[in-house]
């Protein structure tokens, strides 16, 4: 019996070494499906200046491309008493082990040189583990007085090579400044750097104006006024700071415009009736096209990036809901489907994968993202008051006004990354509302 | 008739007879507790009830018996079965300050030696914390005194008179981090309670014996007190242990390299350890959607003390994602191994040439979905 027990194990071992064997022949492999989310260390010490009087701004523009970096979430800055060796040369070879010992996984370096008017930066990223650069260096010029926006540029380019996505910091923001006490609130346009800096007031507060929206060039906003008593659109160009009425139909209401991706054409909602339905039209010819013709209230369109379709809110369901139609009209899809809720203001993402809404569900406000076919539903926010989301031109981050409850409530600026994270207020000089991202400039 | 024949008869006479005279018809009648009663009525029982709810007296020296108001209320007509409570008598002079009387001390009571009680997980659930990193497994955020590092271990302050060999080092321990990412929406929402035993009580010492009488007035080292550590599972242990066993036996067929200690191939705890070591420094918060869809697969070679050779770091493979993300995701991937890799993975040195050569597929599709 113990012959035959160990002629079977033997003959099992033989097996088993035959087996392994095979699965040993090649190198070790291993799966690793489990990582970690954290900020990237980066070191950003000051940019190296050409001359004394460039000194300042070598300083303030390192300073911007650090906050712009760390302001993402996505980055962490080590600070400079940390550093073992600094960087007083922009063409001396970089230390690595000196900054591999602080944990430093990218640096950024660059030179600043000041020539009367003239401002040239150049810069180079580096990683430090690769023990290698970030691309190749890069070169800006411009006036002094645009140093925070060659800051800028200076990190979307950082950021972009070492997420592989573009950035937003060189954009900028539209938005309802809003002035006073709730019962006698002023609000004026308003336009400033995505960070909240270099805010212009671009009209009066005369009137109440709302949803101002950029067109793709992000040269001209469209935005609903009261001017004339009745809400209509009207469509201004920054740079020359000139307006014009879209729609001038006496005793229609017209709102809630936003361009198409070529710029030319408009969808915006029309009430007529007591009927709000959605409505297209060309701008250099005034020619207007119904799109739908429901009894219900259709409103806040927004144009999918490639064009071909429209996202919008209506209660032809019995409640606020979102649905998807072509471009043309025609027969509109439900996508949100939550159990509990009423969903509005949806914008599509410039990168075309979701959709950004708000979500009204017992006494919350929510800022959330689904998919364009609804699946995938998350909130991001609860607060208040939550709404009107407007994407960063890149699609990874949410802009959003919030209302603090009370008779003294204030409107803020609030921005929060697509994962949730990073939920923080954008400085404004006043309270702000209604916020539209500009492409990258 | 035999004789054992006639033992048995006799012994089973006898028993059959003390069964039937003995156990069944006891002589003595069982003792029974017997307990006095009295009946009263229920106008007495009302009495006997204001009694126990009257006021009692107060403890704190109050107005004297003299100053004290009367009671209003008559005292009921003395029964026979029920005695009143005699008045107190008033005292003398009222002591603004009685002594505290001296308190005896009960005599220690002797309890059973307390039983060593494994507890389950009985903390309240914790909740989701916004932290800057999310880990595979949630770690509680560290002393602030703390430097976040890789392990936890203790400060030691530098000693002064150069007698202990032990260097002065920082506390480290490893950074706060959540299993997911924590929103405003979810904030506060309870994490899965986990079935992990966190804490046991410590079994109790042995009772002291009774004091000898010592040959020698030497004092006693003071006993040491230790924290055991909860007794490990050894189900682990027992199957590495077979693992490596049916490694060893199955390592003859396997090509050796005369240089190179081969050995048996790495256990699966092994592997497991090399995946976590990795896994913790895969850092792929600051990856592109498109980088997060992409999976690579990244050859590299390590050197005998488990350190890699960074030159020999590469690209073999990618999937799911263009070459701009694939570059990403490598770079990302890059980062893990030569982070965590700086002091060498820990790996069996007898076993060199099964780890010489690692093929690593980072996977990131579990990490879009937190």
């Amino acid at each position: 019996m113990r012959q035959v027990l160990a002629g079977l194990m033997a003959g099992l071992m033989v097996l088993g070494t035959g087996s392994v064997v095979m699965a040993q022949s090649g190198p070790l492999r291993i799966e690793i499906t489990d990582g970690v989310i954290e900020p990237l260390p980066i070191a950003v010490p000051n940019f190296v200046p050409d001359s004394p009087a460039a000194t300042e701004l070598a300083v303030n523009i390192a300073r911007v491309v650090a906050e712009d970096l760390t302001g993402t979430g996505l980055f962490r800055e080590i600070p400079s008493s940390a550093y073992i060796s600094q960087v007083t040369n922009f063409d001396a070879p970089v230390q690595y082990a000196d900054w591999k010992a602080i944990n430093a996984q990218a640096l950024v370096t660059g030179a600043v040189g000041v020539n009367g008017n003239r401002l040239t930066v150049r810069f180079l990223g580096h990683d430090i583990f690769a023990q290698g650069d970030l691309g190749e260096g890069l070169q800006f010029s411009g006036t002094t007085e645009g140093w925070r926006r060659m800051a800028h540029k200076v990190a979307d380019a950082i950021y972009s090579r070492i997420t592989g996505e573009s950035g937003y910091f060189d954009s900028r923001v539209v938005y309802v400044s809003e002035s006073g006490d709730k019962a006698n609130r002023r609000k004026r346009l308003a336009v400033m750097d995505y960070d909240g800096a270099n805010v212009q007031y671009l009209t009066d507060s005369a009137s109440i104006v709302l949803a101002p929206r950029f067109s793709p060039t992000g040269d001209r906003v469209l935005y609903t006024s009261y001017e004339t008593g009745f809400p209509q659109i009207h469509v201004l160009d920054i740079g020359q700071v000139q307006r014009r009425i879209l729609s001038s139909d006496d005793g229609i209401m017209s709102f809630a415009p936003r361009f198409a991706p070529d710029g030319r054409t408009v969808v915006y909602s029309q009430s007529q009736g007591g009927n709000t339905d959605l409505f297209r039209m060309d701008i250099s010819t005034g020619q207007r096209n119904r799109l739908t013709s429901a009894p219900s209230i259709e409103t806040a369109p927004s144009f999918s990036p490639d064009g071909s379709q429209i996202v919008f809110e209506s209660d032809r369901s019995g409640s606020q809901q979102l649905y998807v139609m072509s471009v043309n009209g025609g027969e509109a899809r439900r996508i949100s489907f939550g159990k509990e809720g009423r969903y509005g203001t949806p914008v599509w993402s410039p990168r075309g994968d979701l959709i950004a809404f708000t979500k009204q569900n017992k006494g919350r406000f929510h800022i959330g993202v689904m998919r364009t076919d609804g699946s995938e539903e998350r909130l991001l926010t609860s607060s208040f008051l939550d709404e009107g989301p407007t994407w960063s031109p890149n699609g990874r981050v949410i802009m959003f006004a919030r209302q603090s409850q009370g008779a003294a409530g204030r409107s803020t600026l609030y921005s929060v990354d697509i994962t949730g994270r990073n939920l923080k207020p954008v400085r404004t000089p006043d309270g702000a509302s209604d916020p539209a991202w500009s492409p990258l400039q | 008739m035999q004789t054992g024949t006639k033992i048995s008869v006799a012994g089973h006479t006898l028993l059959a007879g003390w069964v039937v005279f003995g156990a069944w018809f006891p002589s003595e009648p069982l003792p029974a507790q017997v307990q006095e009663v009295s009946l009263i009525s229920a106008a007495e029982f009302a009495r006997l009830s204001q009694q126990v709810a009257a006021p009692e007296l107060a403890e704190q020296p109050g107005p004297t018996p003299e100053n004290a108001p009367e009671p209003e209320v008559a005292p009921p007509p003395p029964e026979p079965d029920f005695q009143p409570e005699p008045e107190p008598e008033p005292e003398p002079e009222p002591e603004p300050e009685p002594e505290p009387e001296p308190i005896v001390v009960p005599p220690e009571v002797v309890r059973p030696p307390e039983r060593p009680t494994v507890l389950p997980q009985v903390t309240e659930p914790e909740t989701q914390q916004k932290t800057e990193r999310v880990a595979p497994v949630p770690v509680a955020p560290p002393d602030p005194e703390a430097v976040a590092g890789e392990i936890e271990q203790p400060a030691i302050a530098p000693d002064e008179t150069g007698d202990a060999p032990a260097e002065a080092q920082e506390a480290t321990a490893p950074e706060a981090a959540s299993d997911r990412i924590v929103t405003e929406e979810n904030e506060g929402e309870a994490q899965v309670a986990s079935t992990e035993v966190t804490r046991s009580l410590r079994p109790r010492s042995r009772p002291a014996r009774a004091p000898e009488p010592a040959p020698e007035a030497e004092p006693a080292p003071e006993p040491v007190e230790t924290v055991e550590a909860p007794e490990p599972d050894t189900q682990p242990a027992e199957s590495a242990a077979v693992e490596d066993a049916l490694a060893e036996a199955l390592a003859g067929g396997a090509d050796v390299e005369a240089e190179v200690p081969s050995g048996p191939p790495l256990t699966l705890g092994e592997k497991d350890a090399l995946r976590v070591a990795v896994s913790s420094c895969w850092n792929v918060g600051s990856l592109s959607s498109e980088a997060l869809r992409t999976t690579v697969e990244v050859a590299v070679s390590l050197a005998q003390d488990g350190k890699p050779d960074i030159g020999s770091i590469r690209m073999i493979g990618s999937t799911g994602g263009s070459a701009a993300a694939a570059k990403q995701a490598y770079e990302a991937a890059r980062r893990a191994i030569i982070r965590c890799g700086a002091r060498g993975f820990q790996l069996p040195t007898e076993k060199y040439g099964q780890w010489r050569d690692i093929e690593m597929v980072f996977n990131p599709e579990r990490m879009r979905i937190r």
